[in-house]
């Protein structure tokens, strides 16, 4: 399935193809043109240019309910004029299927997603998670291969997502079906994808699987919105042999050596170094380097100051500062052992596979908003 | 998974076959012309009409109405006096409504106690009840004090059908005002009466000035009960129900049009300033506010406002029940030697023929008309469709009813003669508003995403309008029904002009009181007000059924 769209400039001249029974993302912030991709396949909205093939079939001028998809909504709209079992059998009905057969289907979907007993209900008598189990029976029922979602965890409540979400991943699995997933939450798209592909302001800005996108993110943006990251910025001091460069963080912070790959970057390019909270080791001050049979010679080392540190359960946060007062973060498991003291002078650990550089935005700010 | 052979034989049921072919959007803009065409007929063509006739005719209208051989221009007189007689009316009856509302919204949605829905019934009743048989009530109980018909009685009489109308519209809003900011404004340190003047009025303005256009208008247009309580003052319905009967044809419809003109231009630019402007005034005098925010200022408002609504606006509407014993009934309705009761009997029928066969054109065009209104985007058109639609309720029913006539009737199109076709062509459209606003309203508020839900299940257009939407908005549809006949049931003023010899039954009430048939027209009045008290409670039963059913999503 390919298309290239552009409405409004919402979707922005994007294209990309899915594999029969791949479970993608379409992940990015609100407004990023996630949705209105979406309904285009659906047959909700209408491409302003461009192609959508489906099974190599262009679908354009078909409309949405002779397409064949399953939908799911985030709001669910469920049909409550309707009783559970006659919200389930709408889709078969239309279609004109035999009775029996009718039954045998919706039974199935109803047993898949544990709702049977509720089959003569009507559906306000569902919290939030009954009633997004009753919008993916309906959208199942009617054997649709292709299952459409948007933000279909949106609505439920944190906890409940996250168990809810390996259901639907199995779910999903199990009848062998394609599915798009729209969703803002990205570690939910990390926790069930198979492939991400991640949208801003109507343009896809990088795809791939979960672990391609975190070990290796093309943009600021990506590094950013997928992860916690922290950004220091400098400028490139030294290019050296086998790609590789030395780039010094701003206002006397420290050099670090990074990897130039493809010779992108030239001689005092402003740049961004970027590494995520979890790869920031803490040594203290006097650590004997030496003494441990450990190879330290892929690390970057440099100083920083001990601001604050917090307990958040499973993990514990340590605020950071630089000679510059530029601010990082470290994130240790809950149980790692220290006795750093506010003020402290440490020394950060961070591997250079771990460090990203970037080429330096215009606007920093606007690039690090999540929108 | 299930075999393919299970599958071989689809039976698509035929109902879901007619369906999609109807789908074709060929279907549906031949739909959506045909009711702009009804639209432009039924709307917009009238009332173009009249300023085209006037000033076609401005030789003869000069004529009669400003340099008359014997009389001058008297008539022309005639005319500004009765402007004058409607405005000042309408503005003092409103102004006494609002004054008289307020309290009363606020104990009807504020406070909780025995009998509530009771009194927010009543308070509603007066909406319902055809104002004729209102009119002859106010007469009668104002009757005791020795008022007699004149300017006071009008005004005491238009304030009891008007009150209802800017109450419900009050009430709407403070439902709707989140009491939270209130409560905001309180931990702020604003005393009751300042949060009131500075937090809830201002979110009130919108459902305010609603409810005072609709209420200005309602008198400004009224006609029946004003024929009743007018004694020698002419109001301008009056005047041309009178021109009307004395054939004077070029003073009615320069007065029709004049009247069509200000309502016209009094819509336009109440919807453009109401959403402009404020009328609060910022600075706050606490320690002043606050003593008028004492318990018992308050508990004195409140006893002033319920005596006030009771001896003011309910007893005087339904005191007319009371009084069915008057003279002698029996003898004047059924052994009279005119029949008043196969009078009696067979306007009662016309009315209800008309406001049902009124219900059904309306069904019939005014649910397509509220689905171009909300799910079109044609853009500009929609915003012009929306405002001209008002015009029937905005428009004195006497002067729309005087448009159509002169339209459809021998002097236009030649269609239609002055009776029954003709009086329910009028109701059509002047209730066609009524049907259409409270489907616009389920509309709006319901969920377009069930709609695409459905559609993705493989429900085409039509099956997904007959299965999902229909059954999610019923009750506005029903809402709009009731509308429509209550208010068809109760129109005097514009039947008279178009009715030939046909009556309807407010205008048989007109016709008794004023041949003194009281004890009939006492005996018709009742009839009809415990007619419309079902029909307002059946209204109401609706609307909360549906508030519930929203509350349960």
């Amino acid at each position: 399935m390919t298309f290239d769209e552009g409405k409004v400039l919402a979707v922005d001249n994007i294209s990309f193809t899915i594999e029969n029974g791949d479970y993608v993302f379409l992940l990015g912030p609100s407004g990023c043109g996630k949705t209105t991709t979406l309904r285009m396949i659906a047959g909700l909205e209408k491409p302003v240019k461009g192609k959508i093939l489906i099974d190599d079939k262009d679908v354009d001028g078909i409309s949405p309910e002779d397409r064949d998809m399953g939908f799911i909504f985030q709001n669910f709209e469920i049909f409550h004029h309707l009783t559970v079992w006659e919200n389930v059998t709408f889709g078969l009905e239309m279609r004109g299927y035999e009775e029996s057969y009718i039954i045998k289907k919706a039974q199935k979907a109803l047993e898949t997603v544990g709702l049977l007993n509720y089959a003569d209900e009507f559906p306000s008598i569902f919290g939030n998670p009954g009633l997004q189990k009753l919008g993916i029976a309906r959208a199942i029922a009617t054997g649709a291969k292709i299952l459409i979602m948007d933000e279909p965890l949106g609505s439920l409540d944190p906890k409940v997502s996250k168990v809810f979400r390996h259901e639907l991943r199995n779910l999903i699995k199990d009848l062998g079906l394609t599915a798009i997933h729209v969703t803002h939450n990205q570690e939910e798209a990390m926790a069930i994808a198979d492939k991400i592909i991640v949208m801003r302001a109507g343009k896809i800005l990088q795809m791939g699987s979960p672990y391609e996108l975190y070990e290796a993110p093309n943009s600021i943006f990506v590094a950013n919105f997928l992860g916690e990251t922290n950004f220091l910025q400098g400028f490139v001091l030294k290019l050296l042999e086998e790609n590789y460069m030395q780039v010094w963080i701003r206002l006397g912070g420290p050099k670090m050596l990074c990897e130039n790959k493809q010779n992108k970057f030239n001689l005092d390019d402003n740049i961004l170094v970027a590494f995520r909270y979890e790869d920031v080791y803490l040594f203290p001050k006097n650590y004997d380097f030496e003494g441990s049979h450990y190879d330290w010679s892929k690390m970057q080392f440099f100083k920083a100051y001990l601001d604050s540190s917090r307990f958040v359960g499973a993990t514990k946060r340590f605020y950071l500062s630089l000679d510059n007062r530029d601010q990082f973060i470290s994130i240790k498991p809950g149980n790692y052992e220290e006795n750093y003291q506010k003020g402290d002078e440490l020394i950060i650990g961070v591997h250079q596979s771990d460090i990203h550089v970037f080429k330096a935005p215009e606007n920093l700010f606007n690039e690090l908003s999540l929108s | 998974m299930l075999e393919d052979q299970e599958l071989n034989n689809l039976r698509v049921p035929f109902s879901l076959k007619f369906d999609r072919f109807f789908s074709k959007p060929i279907y549906r803009k031949s739909l959506d012309t045909i009711t702009i065409i009804f639209f432009i007929l039924v709307i917009i063509g009238p009332i173009i009409n009249i300023f085209s006739t006037i000033f076609l005719n401005i030789p003869s209208i000069y004529k009669d109405v400003f340099n008359d051989e014997l009389i001058g221009d008297l008539q022309w007189m005639n005319i500004l006096k009765s402007l004058g007689a409607s405005f000042s009316i309408a503005t003092i009856a409103v102004i006494v409504d609002i004054i008289i509302a307020f309290p009363t919204a606020i104990i009807l949605t504020r406070y909780d106690f025995k009998g509530k829905k009771f009194l927010d019934a009543l308070v509603d009743l007066p909406m319902a009840v055809p104002t004729s048989a209102l009119g002859f009530s106010v007469l009668l109980f104002w009757g005791i004090f020795g008022v007699s018909p004149g300017m006071v009685l009008i005004i005491l009489g238009h304030i009891v059908f008007t009150f209802p109308y800017i109450v419900r519209n009050m009430k709407i809003v403070l439902e709707q005002a989140a009491v939270i900011y209130e409560d905001a404004a309180r931990t702020l340190g604003a005393s009751g009466f300042t949060v009131f003047r500075t937090i809830t009025l201002p979110m009130m303005r919108e459902g305010l000035i609603a409810g005072a256009i609709l209420a200005f208008t309602r008198s400004l247009g009224e006609t029946g009960a004003t024929l009743i309580l007018s004694g020698l003052v002419e109001t301008a319905p009056i005047l041309i129900v009178g021109f009307r009967r004395q054939l004077e044809l070029p003073s009615a419809s320069l007065l029709a049009g004049i009247l069509i003109a200000i309502s016209i231009s009094l819509l336009f630019s109440i919807k453009f300033f109401s959403r402009r402007g404020s009328f609060t005034v910022r600075k706050v005098w606490p320690k002043l506010e606050r003593s008028l925010s004492h318990k018992t200022l308050r508990n004195l408002r409140d006893i002033l406002t319920i005596s006030i609504l009771i001896f003011v606006i309910l007893i005087p509407s339904f005191y007319i029940i009371s009084q069915i014993t008057e003279g002698n009934l029996f003898k004047e309705l059924f052994l009279g030697q005119d029949y008043k009761w196969v009078y009696l009997y067979t306007s009662l029928m016309s009315s209800i023929e008309i406001g049902a066969l009124a219900v059904i054109i309306n069904l019939v065009f005014g649910i397509p008309f509220a689905f171009i209104i909300t799910k079109r985007n044609w853009g500009r058109i929609i915003t012009i469709l929306d405002t001209i639609l008002d015009l029937p309720i905005a428009i004195p029913s006497a002067a729309l009813g005087f448009a159509i006539f002169l339209f459809w009737g021998p002097a236009g199109i030649g269609l239609f003669q002055p009776g029954f076709f003709m009086i329910l062509f009028v109701h059509v459209t002047f209730t066609f508003p009524y049907m259409v606003r409270p489907v616009i309203g389920v509309l709006k508020n319901s969920d377009a995403g069930i709609e695409e839900a459905a559609r993705t299940l493989g429900a085409s257009n039509m099956t997904v309008f007959r299965k999902i939407t229909v059954p999610n908005i019923k009750q506005g549809i029903i809402a709009g029904c009731i509308m429509v006949f209550t208010r068809s049931l109760g129109e005097t003023g514009a039947t008279i002009v178009v009715m030939g010899n046909i009556r309807t039954i407010p205008v048989l009430i007109v016709d008794w009181v004023e041949a003194n048939n009281i004890a009939s027209a006492i005996f018709a009045s009742t009839v009809v007000i415990i007619f419309s008290a079902v029909l307002i409670f059946a209204l109401r039963a609706v609307t909360t059924r549906r508030r519930k059913i929203l509350a349960n999503n």
